[in-house]
C-alpha cells in the first residue's frame, strides 16, 4: 500500500515526470519472506582496528551462506555494508567509516543497508570518546537521508562486552523484517541471548499476548508472532470479537475478549495463558486508542479514557503480568508508542502523553533490577506514518504529507511495526532492552 | 485423537460407568430482530459466525472435532447439508464430520444431547453442537400448482409431452407460497395455541408482563456485568441482542394489544411473546480428558435429558406442554425433585408458556391426572428461574436457542461452584419438549 | 333385485348432462336395480391425488372416504337413470355414514355394488339413500350410506331422523384456510364437476353467491384432521350444515374425550355458523 502517490510517480509517465521534476519516488520495500535469505547479495563488512563486532558479523554471513567482502573493487555492488567503528576514539578516526562506506553508496542495491556500530557515548572514557561516539548517530542519520531505492541506515550501540550480543539485532537491520526501521539507535546491553534452533521460526515454543489484536497493527502482530513461531493469545474489546476471531483462528491461536481497563484484565490474561498454552513468554502492549481534540476543547472523557487505555491499564497489567508467576523468566515485554510521544503531535495531547508516558516506562522497566535478574527484556517500537484502516480515514492532503515526509517516501505497513515487535520478542534479542525504536523510515517528525 | 485420549477411553469403558459430556464453552451471535441487521445473512452465514468464534475462543483453528451437529428449523432446499458447508467454511479441519439436526425449537439442545451421548459413549471425545434460524432470509417455495407443472414438465420424455405440461401454466402458480409459522396439523399459529392454553390455566396478562419485563432486565444485568463476554462474539456490527429491551417496565408492556387469542380473554400481547429473530449459536462439548489436555475448562457435565411429546392435534393438550411431561422421568431417574435444582432456564416461547408450565408443575390434578404422580411436583422459587434472561428479551432464532441456554446455563452454575444442578427446559413444535440437567464441574 | 355390471367407471360429465335433460316428469319408486363393478383397481396416481386434496398422508392406505370416491360415479349412474324417480339436478347431500369394516389398501381388488332405498319424506321434502358396498373377496370390507334431500312438499310430521349432535364448543384445535380453487382440486379427483363447486360464476348462476367447497371434501378433510386410525374399523355419521364458500377459514373442533369422538368445522368469522358435524366410533 504505496498511496496514491507512489501509484503515480511509478507509473510509466508519472515516473517520467517524476524523474524531470525532481520529485522523490517511493521504492518497492524488501520485506520479509520465510525461506528468503538475510540479503541479497555481497556484503562490505568493516571497520577501524580490530572491529570486533565485523569479526562476528563476517561469522554470521557465512553460516546464512552469504558472502562478504572487506573491500570494494571498482563495480562492485554490495547489498549491504556494515562498518565497525566501535575502537573510533578520536573524531579523526570517523574518516575510516567514510573511506569505508562512500564507495559502496553508488552502486549499493536496492534496500540495501549499512549498519554503522559503535560504542555507547555516555560510557566513554573522556571527551574526545564521547564526542566521536556521538558523532556516528550523525553520519549514520544523515547517511539515511542520502540513500535511495529503499535502502536504510541504522547505528548498533553495543556494551563493552555485550559484542555477542549484537548479532540478533544485526541479523534483523540487515533483513527484510527491518524495511521501515530507517534512522534508528539500538543499544545493546548484557544478557544471555540463545539461538533458535531454526532462525524461520525465531520464537518456536513461546507463548505470546498481543492486545489490541483484533485489527491493524494488532492483527499484523499476532500474525508476525504465529508465523514466527510462536502461539499467540489474541485479546480486544468484546465488541471487536468477530474480528478478533478472524485473527485468533487465523494463527491459530485463540481470541480472549476483555476490555485491558478492566481491573481483572491482567488477571485474565495470565490464568487464559497458563490454562490453555502453559504459561507466557511474551507480552505485546498494543492495545490503545486516540481521541484527537484540542486541548482547549479537551473533556476529561476524551482525557482519561486515553490515558487510562494506552498508559493506565498497561501499568496495572504489568502488575500481575509481571509479577513472580506471571511472565516466564527471560521473557519480553514490548510496549507500542508513538511519534506522537516524541513529537507530540496537535490535537493529541492526550495521545502524546499516553505514548510518551510509555517511553518513560521502558525506560524505568528496563532499568528494573528485579525484571533484569529475571532476564524480561522490556521495549517499544513508535510508529511512523503506518498505513491502517485508521490512516485511511486521514484527509487525502495530510496523509500523503504524512507517506512522503521521511527518507523512505512512503508509509510503513503495520508488518513494518510487528517485524521490529517480534523481534524484541526474541531470546536471541535478550542484550536489546530499554529500547526504544522507531519504526518510521526516518520520518521527519520528532528527529 | 491422542494417545492417552484413547486410553482414557478404553479404561471408562472397561470400568462400565459411562461418563458425562463437559460443556466446555459456547458462543453465539447476538440475535437481531427479523428483517433488522442479518436481513440478508444466511442460516449458513450465521452458523459458520457462531462456530468461528467458538473456535477462535477454544483454540480449535485447524483442529478436528469428533463431531458437529446443529441445525435450522426455516430450511432452503440448497441448504440440505447446512452443517457440513458450516464447518467447511470454518477453521475446523475439513475432516471435521457433521450433520444436520431437526427438532424445531428443540433442535439446538436435542444437538447438544446428541453430541454429549457420543462422547459418553467414548464414540468422539469432542464436538460442537450448535443451531441457527432467520426468520430474513427465508425460504420462499413456489406455489404448489406451478411446481407441480414445472416436476411434470421436468418428467416429460416427448415435446408433445412438454407441451401438455406447459398448458397447465396459470398466472395465479406465479404467487409464491411464504412459508407460514403454523402448525401443519391445525393451521394454528404458535400464538393462538399458546393462548387456548394460557386461557384454559387461567394465565392473567399482568403475570406474563411480568415475565416478560423480569427477561429484559436480568439479560441487561447479564450484559453489563460481562456475563456475555465470552459467550458471544458480534456479528454484522451488532454487539448485543436487538431485541433487548432494558428499560422495559410492567407498566409500558400493559399498554400493547393482544395479538393472540379472541376477545376479553385475550392476554398475550408482541410484548410477552417473543419476536421472530434471526441468529445462531454453537456450543463445545468434549470429554473431561480431552479438554485437560487442551486447557480448557469444564465448566459443567451433561447428567441426563429427556424428550416428550403430547398429542396437541385435537386439543385435547396445549402445543407448548411436553415439558411438562418430561420432568417426572428426569426427576424419578436422578432421584431428585424440582426444588433441588439451583437454576431453571424454561424457553420463553411466550412468557405464558413459562406460566402454564409452572402451573402445571404445581396442580395436584394436572400432576395426577396427566402425569400419573401422586404429589404435584410443586412450585419453583422464582429467584432460581432465567436469572440472566431468556428469549423474550434476547429474542429466539429457533434453533439457536438451545445452545444459547446451555452455555449460558454451564457457565452460569460453575459461577456457583462445583455441584450446583441446573434445568433446562425447551418447548418445541409439533408438541415437543427436550429437557436436560447439568452439572457444574 | 337386479344386479348390472359394468366393465368400466361412467364417465360423470355426460351423465350429468343427460340427468339435467331428463330432469322433469320423473316419479314413481325405487328401481329394484343395483349397479356393480368388480375387480377395481386402485390407481396408485389417483390415490395419492385423492390423499393429497383432501388432507391425508400418501401411501397405498385407503383413506376412510376413498371408497365413496370410487362408488359416487355408480351413484350417479343410477340417479341419472330414467328410472330414478327423483330428479338429480339440485339433490342436497344431507348426510354420509361410511363403515370401515377393515384397512384396505391399494393391492385389494374391490367389488363395489350401489343401489338406493330407503325413499322417505322429511319435512323439507323427500330424502333417498344411495348406499355404496365394497367387496373383497366376497367379505363386505366397507360400507357407505350417503342420504340426499329432494326439497319439495313439505311435510311437517315427517320423521327428521337421526339429529347431529352439538358442536363442541371449545377452542379450535385447528384452522382449515379453503382457497378458492378448493372445488376445482377436488372436482379433479372426485370426477363430481357439478358447477356449482367450479368457480363463483357457474355457482352464481345454479344461485349461490360463491363456489361452494364439496360436501363430501370437507367430510374428508375433517376425518384427515382426526389422524391416521380413521382408516382402520371405524364408523362416521355426518350431518352436513351450511355450505362453505370459497374461499373462506374455517374453524376445526374435536371432542375427543368421550367413546365416540364428536367433531365439526365452523366459520372462523361467524363461529355460530356450523358447516358440518361429524360422529366417529372406532
Amino acid at each position: 500500500m504505496a498511496g496514491t502517490y507512489a501509484g503515480l510517480v511509478n507509473s510509466p509517465v508519472g515516473r517520467k515526470l517524476a524523474t524531470q521534476l525532481g520529485l522523490p519516488r517511493p521504492a518497492t520495500l524488501r520485506r520479509y519472506a520465510v525461506g528468503e535469505p538475510l540479503v541479497e547479495g555481497s556484503v562490505l563488512v568493516g571497520g577501524l582496528g580490530p572491529a570486533p563486532v565485523a569479526e562476528r558479523v563476517r561469522a554470521l554471513l557465512k553460516s546464512e551462506g552469504i558472502d562478504t567482502v572487506d573491500e570494494l573493487a571498482d563495480g562492485d555492488r554490495v547489498a549491504a555494508v556494515v562498518a565497525d567503528l566501535t575502537e573510533a576514539a578520536e573524531p579523526s578516526d570517523l574518516d575510516a567509516l567514510r573511506a569505508l562506506v562512500a564507495p559502496a553508496l553508488r552502486g549499493l542495491r536496492p534496500s540495501g543497508r549499512v549498519i554503522v556500530v559503535g560504542r555507547e557515548p555516555s560510557s566513554a572514557n573522556g571527551f574526545a570518546q564521547a564526542a566521536t561516539r556521538r558523532a556516528l548517530e550523525g553520519i549514520t542519520r544523515s547517511i539515511g537521508k542520502e540513500l535511495r531505492a529503499g535502502a536504510t541506515a541504522n547505528l548498533v550501540l553495543v556494551g563493552d562486552g555485550a559484542e555477542a550480543n549484537a548479532d540478533a539485532a544485526v541479523r534483523f537491520l540487515l533483513s527484510g523484517r527491518a524495511a521501515y526501521v530507517d534512522g534508528q539507535v539500538v543499544r545493546v546491553g548484557p544478557g544471555t541471548p540463545t539461538e533458535p534452533a531454526d532462525w524461520a521460526k525465531p520464537l518456536a515454543g513461546k507463548v505470546a499476548v498481543v492486545t489490541g489484536a483484533a485489527r491493524g497493527i494488532g492483527a499484523s502482530i499476532a500474525d508476525v508472532l504465529a508465523r514466527d513461531g510462536a502461539t499467540v493469545l489474541c485479546v480486544d474489546i468484546p465488541a471487536a470479537g468477530d474480528s478478533l476471531a478472524r485473527t485468533a483462528n487465523r494463527v491459530g491461536g485463540t481470541a480472549l475478549q476483555l476490555d485491558v481497563t478492566a481491573d481483572d484484565a491482567g488477571r485474565q490474561i495470565l490464568d487464559h495463558a497458563t490454562a490453555r498454552h502453559g504459561g507466557l513468554d511474551i507480552v505485546v502492549h498494543n492495545a490503545g486508542i486516540t481521541r484527537d481534540k484540542l486541548l482547549a476543547n479537551m473533556d476529561q472523557a476524551r482525557w482519561s479514557s486515553v490515558l487510562d487505555v494506552n498508559l493506565g491499564s498497561i501499568l496495572r497489567m504489568n502488575e500481575v503480568l509481571l509479577a513472580d508467576g506471571g511472565i516466564r523468566d527471560g521473557g519480553h515485554v514490548v510496549l507500542v508508542s508513538s511519534i506522537a510521544g516524541i513529537a507530540g503531535n496537535r490535537g493529541q495531547t492526550n495521545y502524546g502523553a499516553s505514548k510518551a508516558g510509555v517511553i518513560g516506562l521502558v525506560d524505568a522497566l528496563a532499568a528494573d533490577e528485579g525484571l533484569r535478574a529475571r532476564g524480561i527484556t522490556v521495549n517499544a517500537v513508535a510508529p511512523g506514518f503506518i498505513e491502517t484502516e485508521m490512516t485511511a480515514k486521514v484527509p487525502f492532503a495530510t496523509r500523503e504529507v504524512g507517506r512522503l515526509l521521511n527518507s523512505l517516501n512512503q508509509g510503513g505497513l503495520p508488518v513494518d511495526v510487528a517485524e521490529t515487535i517480534a523481534w524484541f520478542s526474541q531470546d536471541a534479542n535478550a542484550g536489546v532492552t530499554g529500547n526504544v525504536v522507531r519504526v518510521c523510515g526516518q520520518s521527519l517528525l520528532g528527529a | 485423537m491422542s494417545p492417552s485420549a484413547s486410553s482414557s477411553r478404553s479404561a471408562s469403558r472397561t470400568s462400565g460407568q459411562p461418563r458425562r459430556a463437559a460443556v466446555i464453552g459456547g458462543n453465539r451471535i447476538p440475535f437481531a430482530r427479523q428483517n433488522a441487521a442479518y436481513a440478508k445473512a444466511s442460516n449458513q452465514d450465521m452458523l459458520t459466525a457462531a462456530i468461528e468464534g467458538l473456535v477462535a475462543r477454544h483454540g480449535l483453528a485447524g483442529e478436528q472435532v469428533g463431531e458437529v451437529a446443529a441445525g435450522a428449523v426455516l430450511k432452503h432446499a440448497r441448504d440440505f447439508n447446512l452443517t457440513r458447508e458450516s464447518v467447511l467454511g470454518s477453521s475446523l479441519s475439513a475432516r471435521t464430520p457433521a450433520y444436520d439436526v431437526q427438532q424445531a425449537c428443540g433442535t439446538g439442545l436435542e444437538a447438544a444431547i446428541l453430541v454429549g451421548n457420543k462422547i459418553a459413549l467414548g464414540q468422539i471425545e469432542s464436538g460442537i453442537a450448535g443451531g441457527t434460524d432467520t426468520a430474513s432470509d427465508a425460504p420462499i417455495a413456489v406455489n404448489e400448482g406451478l411446481r407441480e407443472t414445472l416436476l411434470t414438465l421436468n418428467r416429460a420424455k416427448t415435446p408433445g409431452q412438454r407441451v401438455k405440461a406447459l398448458t397447465g401454466l396459470r398466472p395465479s402458480q406465479l404467487v409464491p407460497e411464504i412459508p407460514r409459522n403454523v402448525e401443519p396439523r391445525t393451521g394454528l399459529s404458535m400464538g393462538e395455541h399458546m393462548a387456548q392454553t394460557a386461557k384454559q390455566w387461567g394465565i392473567s396478562r399482568e403475570a406474563q408482563d411480568e415475565i416478560a419485563a423480569s427477561s429484559h432486565h436480568n439479560l441487561a444485568a447479564a450484559y453489563d456485568r460481562g456475563f456475555f463476554d465470552d459467550l458471544m462474539t458480534p456479528f454484522l456490527g451488532q454487539t448485543r441482542d436487538q431485541n433487548l429491551r432494558p428499560d422495559s417496565t410492567v407498566e409500558k408492556l400493559a399498554t400493547l394489544k393482544p395479538v393472540f387469542g379472541r376477545g376479553e380473554g385475550a392476554t398475550m400481547t408482541a410484548g410477552n411473546s417473543t419476536p421472530l429473530t434471526d441468529g445462531a449459536s454453537a456450543v463445545l462439548l468434549g470429554s473431561d480428558e480431552w479438554a485437560q489436555e487442551r486447557g480448557l475448562p469444564v465448566l459443567a457435565h451433561l447428567v441426563d435429558a429427556q424428550t416428550a411429546a403430547v398429542d396437541y392435534v385435537t386439543g385435547n393438550e396445549g402445543l407448548l406442554m411436553a415439558p411438562a411431561y418430561a420432568l417426572p422421568h428426569l426427576l424419578a431417574r436422578q432421584g431428585m425433585k424440582l426444588q433441588d435444582f439451583d437454576l431453571v432456564e424454561i424457553h420463553e416461547a411466550f412468557a405464558a408458556t413459562v406460566l402454564t408450565t409452572l402451573a402445571a408443575w404445581e396442580s395436584e390434578e394436572f400432576c395426577r391426572d396427566r402425569l400419573g404422580l401422586d404429589a404435584p411436583i410443586g412450585a419453583l422459587d422464582r429467584d432460581r428461574l432465567n436469572v440472566n434472561g431468556s428469549s423474550l428479551a434476547a429474542g429466539h432464532p429457533f434453533a439457536a436457542t438451545g445452545g444459547r441456554i446451555v452455555a449460558s446455563l454451564a457457565k452460569m452454575l460453575h459461577e456457583k461452584g462445583s455441584g450446583a444442578r441446573g434445568l433446562i427446559s425447551i418447548c418445541a413444535a409439533g408438541g415437543q419438549g427436550v429437557m436436560a440437567i447439568l452439572e457444574a464441574a | 333385485m337386479v344386479i348390472r355390471t359394468v366393465s368400466e367407471s361412467p364417465s360423470l360429465a355426460p351423465l350429468f348432462a343427460k340427468a339435467a335433460l331428463t330432469q322433469r316428469g320423473r316419479h314413481g319408486d325405487l328401481p329394484d336395480s343395483a349397479l356393480r363393478r368388480e375387480g377395481v383397481v386402485v390407481d396408485r396416481d389417483h390415490l395419492l391425488g385423492y390423499e393429497r386434496v383432501c388432507g391425508f398422508g400418501g401411501g397405498d392406505v385407503l383413506p376412510h372416504t376413498y371408497p365413496h370416491v370410487l362408488g359416487f360415479p355408480l351413484q350417479v349412474a343410477l340417479m341419472a337413470d330414467r328410472s330414478f324417480p327423483l330428479p338429480l339436478p339440485g339433490l342436497v347431500h344431507l348426510e354420509n355414514q361410511i363403515t370401515v369394516h377393515r384397512q384396505l389398501t391399494a393391492d385389494d381388488r374391490l367389488d363395489l355394488t350401489v343401489h338406493a332405498e330407503h325413499l322417505r319424506p322429511h319435512p323439507k321434502g323427500r330424502l333417498v339413500d344411495l348406499v355404496t358396498e365394497v367387496d373383497v373377496d366376497g367379505e363386505r370390507v366397507w360400507e357407505g350410506r350417503s342420504t340426499y334431500l329432494r326439497r319439495g312438499r313439505t311435510n311437517a310430521d315427517a320423521d327428521r331422523g337421526g339429529q347431529a349432535p352439538p358442536l363442541p364448543d371449545r377452542p379450535p384445535a385447528g384452522v382449515i384456510r379453503v382457497p378458492e380453487g378448493q372445488g376445482r382440486a377436488y372436482a379433479a379427483v372426485s370426477g363430481d364437476v357439478n358447477p356449482i363447486h367450479l368457480h363463483a360464476i357457474t355457482a352464481k348462476a345454479m344461485g349461490f353467491p360463491r363456489a361452494i367447497a364439496h360436501g363430501m371434501w370437507t367430510a374428508a378433510r375433517t376425518l384427515s384432521a382426526l389422524g391416521p386410525g380413521t382408516a382402520g374399523p371405524s364408523t362416521s355419521h355426518v350431518w352436513f350444515a351450511k355450505p362453505v364458500l370459497l374461499p373462506s377459514t374455517v374453524e376445526l373442533v374435536v371432542d375427543d374425550a368421550g367413546p365416540i369422538t364428536v367433531a365439526g368445522l365452523r366459520s372462523a368469522k361467524n363461529p355460530t355458523t356450523t358447516h358440518l358435524t361429524l360422529t366417529l366410533e372406532h
